[in-house]
């Protein structure tokens, strides 16, 4: 850790044309809330000779629902996000998500989009819109594009964003009716990033899972959908697959931090066979926060409580979350 | 841009400091304002001892460049007290023992003057999330919830004038 930035040029533009024009490579470097650019840069891990400060761009800054979806702008900050009524009504998985990051100056300062243009696979926000299947608008020089969010993600710390393109907005369509969703997260502590986490929704209907969608994070080189556990619950009974009617069951919907003992339900057999195939799906790696094998064992564990959480609340109709503390 | 004359709002004060794009926060408000109220602790962003209010929101003082702080309203610890008078929640933080080495302090009592200032009268579930961002060490917490709650008393009490400070 370095006390001191190296010099660099700076450039602070007040249109988004002036900025796509500025950004024009690896050794220029776009800040938004800085929560992760400036720590990487007194790590000396990131070293530009240009910083572009986008937080003098008009108008980028909002949260916008309406009955097709929900909207950012680049500039929308993790705290605005979390605090919206409209995303806790509508996407309280993205509230859940960003309710996981403890501290509030980093969720003042950093931004949603942000949070996904650092391109780690440890982002809370990324498995969140995963699941609720987000799109990411993309503006360039001569044109606009709208990827999905899959597509986003290349590597890690790789993103689909082209030099001289900014990300200006995510889009995320709103979840069905009858839908729950559940996210989850281990870590070392809330100040640090996620061993693992994972974000599931499942719309219910006719006593069948009608569509399940199950995102995990910080077990491979990018967010990824475990796409064969979801196809194992697609169409699966609920009432069998999640131990509805007995009481532990219900309880899991309200539970503050089941993480580890929510399985206190006697295993369901169709949540226990995703969750089997989900952490098939992970390819973590070993580091200082865990092993990869423990990270693969997680993955099991948080992904049936999850899907427990999530079809306990679709079937309880509850979709809101709590006001995140000291927002009235 | 390189070196520029930035004039910065600090506590309510216009001040000039001639600053270069690659200056942090902290170190303009430490080192030129001679504010050293503000602390430097962990560099990355966990411990919140750097937390100054920028508009009035809770930000870390170490990984904001100064030149994109020109222009908005800084407050310090040093902003808070009237003069001899201390603000409530640093009086209360003196009361309830909240302050042991006191090296977290500052940042804390931002961070929990920002809460109040949205929600006058928080739950002690939202006091422990407002005060997530800071870590302290030595009191174990207990005594600066108390301390913010014991403060959010008595700015009620001011408010409603039975108490009035000026």
């Amino acid at each position: 850790m370095h006390r001191v930035l190296l010099p660099f040029e700076f450039a602070e533009p007040t249109t988004v044309r002036g900025a796509l024009a500025l950004i024009d490579g690896e050794k220029t470097r776009a800040l938004a809330g800085g929560v992760d650019l400036v720590l990487r840069m007194r790590l000396r891990q990131v070293l530009p000779e240009k910083v572009v400060s986008l937080q003098k761009l008009p108008h980028l800054d909002y949260v916008r629902a309406d009955d097709l979806g929900l909207a950012f702008g680049a500039l929308a900050s993790l705290r605005q996000l979390e605090a919206s009524r409209a995303v806790r009504e509508g996407w309280p998985l993205l509230a859940e998500a960003i309710g996981s990051i403890g501290s509030v100056q980093v969720k003042v300062q950093g931004t949603g989009v942000g949070n996904l243009c650092v391109g780690t696979p440890a982002s809370d926000v990324a498995p969140a819109l995963y699941a609720l299947g987000a799109r990411v608008r993309l503006t360039g020089l001569a044109d606009e594009r709208e990827i999905p969010i899959e597509e986003f993600f290349l590597d890690v710390g790789k993103t689909a964003v082209r030099p001289h393109e900014l990300v200006t907005e995510i889009v995320v369509p709103r979840p069905p009716a009858g839908s729950g969703a559940a996210f989850m997260k281990l870590a070392k502590t809330s100040e640090d990033i996620a061993k693992v986490n994972v974000a599931v929704m499942v719309s219910v209907g006719d006593g069948a899972y009608a569509d399940v969608s199950i995102a995990l994070g910080s077990v491979a080189p990018t967010p990824l959908r475990a796409v064969e556990a979801e196809s194992l619950l697609r169409m699966a009974p609920v009432g069998e697959a999640a131990g509805v009617g007995n009481p532990a069951g219900a309880a899991a919907a309200n539970r503050v931090s089941p993480a580890l003992e929510a399985t206190g339900n006697p295993v369901s057999p169709g949540l226990e066979a995703a969750a089997q195939a989900a952490a098939q799906a992970a390819v973590p790696i070993s580091d200082v926060r865990s092993t990869a094998s423990y990270r693969k064992e997680m993955v099991r564990v948080l992904v049936k409580d999850a899907l427990a959480r999530a079809t306990a609340r679709a079937l309880a109709g509850r979709s809101d979350v709590q006001a995140p503390g000291g927002v009235s | 841009m390189t070196k520029q004359i930035a004039a910065f709002t600090v506590n309510g004060a216009e001040r000039e400091a001639i600053i270069e794009p690659h200056m942090l926060l902290i170190d303009v408000l430490r080192d030129q304002f001679a504010l050293t109220g503000t602390k430097y602790a962990c560099g990355t962003g966990d411990c919140g001892a750097c937390t100054v209010l920028l508009d009035g929101k809770p930000s870390l003082s170490c990984l904001i460049l100064a030149v994109t702080a020109i222009g908005k309203s800084i407050l310090t610890i040093e902003g808070l007290a009237e003069g001899p008078e201390l603000h409530p929640l640093q009086q209360s933080f003196v009361d309830e023992g909240a302050i042991q080495c006191g090296f977290c302090t500052p940042g804390m009592i931002l961070s929990a003057k920002s809460l109040l200032d949205e929600n006058p009268d928080p739950s002690l579930d939202e006091i422990r999330h407002a005060l997530a961002g800071n870590l302290c060490r030595c009191t174990g917490y207990v005594a600066i919830f108390n301390a913010v709650q014991a403060a959010a008393a008595a700015m009620k009490t001011d408010s409603t004038g039975t108490e009035a400070r000026p």
